[in-house]
């Protein structure tokens, strides 16, 4: 089912490029390039990986390792519709409503044969315990070797290099497994390609402040998150390339993601991944343009392509969600200046601890520099309970409070 | 910051509880119990676990004495939430964040050990009193002194003697992470090698309880009151906190090593999980239900604990398939919310009577 999804997305979006060449625009893209990861991800003959979101997956493209993390499917399937069916077979196989609905669905599809098997597996200690949890529960679900990366609260020197040696050790382990050694040239113009691909989101993401911004929410949607996946490949630059010259074009036009913005919104964590109206309706009815999302950010240095690890390292402990939260309501209070934000949007994905679990102090944070938070309460991934004009009225709400 | 109180707080059983006695400080665990009003909610979702909603709860109402500083392990994303609530709830107490690694190999004893020595440079610095290895070491003695004797307490008490229940043993474990362990150790060995004249009333089923947190001593007089004796526990509010194998010290070698791996080595809680072996903490709890001759197992876990909530259906698949009586219970720390299910527990032990 979902190998048939994404060949179809491929070749759709393929020949639309076909017939229009110059109308590539930057979600096209996107969608094409993480539509070739779906494809890759199950078809026989590449080697698998299902991780965490913390794992530097640039390293495990040098290595010729298709890596992705597996809250990704349980995204893809909300998407598609078709989260709900997995996610009543997890909690017939015992897991409870009370776990977050991405891992539910992700454990469903597993259990009903939609996973594909990985060849090994990476799980990662951020963002959650029951991220790291759901990857071991794969590990045992498919019998595949497990690795677990424990990132550091924070970026001491002891935690750096703690990270570090566990990077290395990660290594040997994905050699043993792929039975291919390392190919230090071919890691090293892989950083470069991570680094270019650092830079042009810099510079996208500083056009995307630019008052009327270029973005929106359907630009914006899932980027940060996602571009990770790309990391490291031409396709990473390419598709950040033509974010940023798209934004550059409609800067210097005058051109605005949302025609006559009125407000400006920032996005908290996670987006609602099944169809919903509210996005379009904040953005048609109100003019209200979600400009960034939380995780719409570089948060970390260039990588050294001579000595990785460490960069690597650094930009894992980087990860917004990861630490005190006064770390992630410092990064979301300077979101908030540096795009001019008039009001934040925060989709209490339920079942999330670590990230909706500190709502009201992030609420807080967002109040000192000025920015009301709507807080709403929503699965993100489990659509059976969505009451939509309940969260329509809280949203109007909010959008006329701010206007 | 309130210089005068002697007592560090805690609220995980990884905590190094030597570290803070040998720094001249007295553990405090600020556990989930009392009836303080509920406000966490005001900054924390409600879906978080309700040990660390009920921890934070009791710090909005002050019912418990001034803390020197409040110790947070890394141990689950609620609780990372609970050390980031505290500073605004308690602000003049110093908040100390110890990382605790998931998984167990030398570089995660080697991060740890850093980790525990910060810790105790720290308590070090807020005494004003340097910290020698050799006071290190005497805590550590004295700890293990104490879980030895909480071990044998336990032995005595599934010989058949009478203390009290099994309630009474909850009440020492609650005592020893709340107040000095000297008194204490003298106590219970006074009342180990008193003669007991009397058995507990009735037939009870043996039984072997796992799970996360359950203080309230009255939860194990209610299961008794069910017919089932629990024999043996893996609680991080029992045995788990009070159960470190015995270090062998090894004097020449760094204490702080010994130390992480001592504790990285204990019986672990979910969140803690060996990659080579996912099994393992199922393995381990077969193997403690029939090492205490258990008839059946009782698992309590917290509503909202996504280290248990993930890994309960191999639990249950496991038992299944090892034929061992199983009942799994959901709850809040509450005897309240553990006498709704009188009902299934004393249907699961009339089924094993």
């Amino acid at each position: 089912m979902m190998k048939k999804y994404f060949e179809e997305l491929v070749s759709g979006i393929e020949t639309k490029l076909q017939e229009d060449p110059e109308n590539k625009s930057p979600r096209k893209a996107f969608a094409l390039e993480i539509a070739k990861i779906g494809t890759r991800l199950y078809s026989d003959t590449n080697q698998k990986c299902w991780c965490g979101i913390a794992t530097p997956f640039d390293l495990l493209s040098a290595m010729g390792v298709t890596s992705c993390f597996v809250e990704f499917v349980g995204g893809m399937l909300a998407s598609t519709e078709t989260a709900g069916n997995f996610i009543e077979t997890a909690e017939h196989a015992g897991f409870p409503s009370d776990a977050c609905g991405y891992h539910r669905a992700v454990m469903g599809a597993a259990f009903d044969g939609i996973m594909p098997a990985p060849d090994f597996l990476i799980g990662t200690t951020c963002p959650c315990s029951g991220g790291l949890a759901v990857v071991e529960n794969l590990s045992r679900h498919f019998k595949k070797d497990l690795f677990v990366l424990n990132i550091p609260q924070q970026a001491s020197e002891e935690g750096v290099r703690y990270l570090t040696n566990q990077i290395r050790q990660m290594v040997k382990f994905i050699s043993d497994h792929t039975g291919e050694p390392l190919d230090e040239n071919r890691l090293r113009d892989t950083i470069k390609l991570t680094n270019q691909t650092r830079q042009l989101m810099n510079e996208m993401y500083r056009l995307a402040q630019q008052v009327p911004s270029p973005a929106n929410g359907h630009l914006m949607g899932n980027l940060g998150i996602v571009l990770p996946l790309v990391f490291g490949t031409k396709a990473g630059v390419e598709i950040c390339q033509i974010f940023k010259d798209t934004f550059a074009s409609h800067v210097k036009e005058k051109i605005s993601g949302v025609p006559d913005e009125k407000l400006r919104i920032l996005w908290i964590q996670n987006r609602i991944q099944f169809k919903n109206p509210i996005v379009e309706m904040m953005e048609k009815e109100y003019g209200a343009s979600i400009v960034s999302d939380e995780l719409n950010t570089v948060t970390w240095d260039p990588i050294d392509p001579e000595d990785p690890y460490p960069g690597m390292a650094r930009r894992a402990i980087s990860f917004p969600l990861n630490g005190p939260i006064n770390v992630r309501i410092k990064h979301l209070q300077k979101l908030a200046q540096e795009y001019n934000i008039d009001g934040a949007v925060n989709p209490c994905n339920w079942g999330c601890r670590q990230g909706t679990g500190a709502r009201g102090m992030i609420a807080n944070g967002l109040k000192e520099v000025g920015v009301p938070v709507l807080n709403l309460e929503v699965d993100c991934v489990d659509s059976r309970n969505f009451s939509e004009g309940q969260l329509r009225t809280r949203v109007e709400a909010f959008i006329e409070m701010l206007s | 910051m309130n210089n005068k109180s002697r007592l560090i707080g805690f609220t995980c059983a990884y905590t190094p509880l030597a570290i803070i006695k040998a720094a001249g400080y007295i553990p405090y665990r600020v556990l989930p119990v009392g009836e303080a009003p509920d406000l966490a909610g005001s900054l924390l979702h409600d879906n978080l676990c309700p040990h660390v909603k009920r921890v934070l709860d009791r710090a909005f109402a002050k019912d418990f004495p001034d803390l020197a500083g409040m110790v947070f392990v890394n141990s689950c994303d609620s609780m990372r939430r609970l050390a980031d609530a505290w500073q605004i709830v308690r602000p003049d107490e110093q908040v100390i964040r110890l990382d605790l690694p998931a998984t167990v190999d030398d570089d995660s004893v080697f991060f740890f050990a850093k980790e525990i020595e910060t810790f105790a440079n720290t308590l070090s610095d807020m005494n004003g009193q340097p910290l020698g290895q050799e006071q290190i070491r005497s805590a550590i003695v004295l700890y293990d002194e104490l879980s030895a004797t909480m071990k044998r307490l336990k032995a005595v008490t599934n010989s058949g003697a009478n203390i009290g229940g099994r309630s009474a043993i909850q009440k020492f474990y609650n005592r020893a992470s709340t107040e000095p362990v000297e008194h204490l150790i003298e106590e219970l060995k006074q009342i180990i090698e008193e003669p007991k004249s009397t058995k507990l009333d009735g037939e009870y089923v043996p039984v072997f309880l796992f799970g996360n947190v359950l203080p309230d001593p009255e939860a194990f007089s209610f299961f008794e009151s069910c017919g089932a004796l629990i024999v043996e526990d893996d609680l991080c509010t029992g045995s788990r906190l009070f159960n470190s194998t015995e270090m062998d010290l090894d004097w020449a070698k760094d204490i702080f090593i010994q130390l992480a791996r001592n504790i990285l080595s204990q019986p672990p809680c979910a969140r803690t999980f060996d990659p080579k072996n996912p099994d393992k903490m199922v393995q381990d709890l077969l193997y403690k239900a029939k090492r205490c001759k258990a008839k059946g197992v009782i698992g309590y876990t917290l509503k909202f604990c996504d280290p248990y909530l993930a890994r309960l259906p191999a639990v249950r698949e496991a038992f299944r398939k090892a034929g061992v009586p199983l009942l799994l219970l959901e709850g809040d720390c509450t005897l309240r919310s553990i006498g709704q299910h009188q009902t299934r527990i004393e249907a699961f032990i009339e089924m094993m009577g």
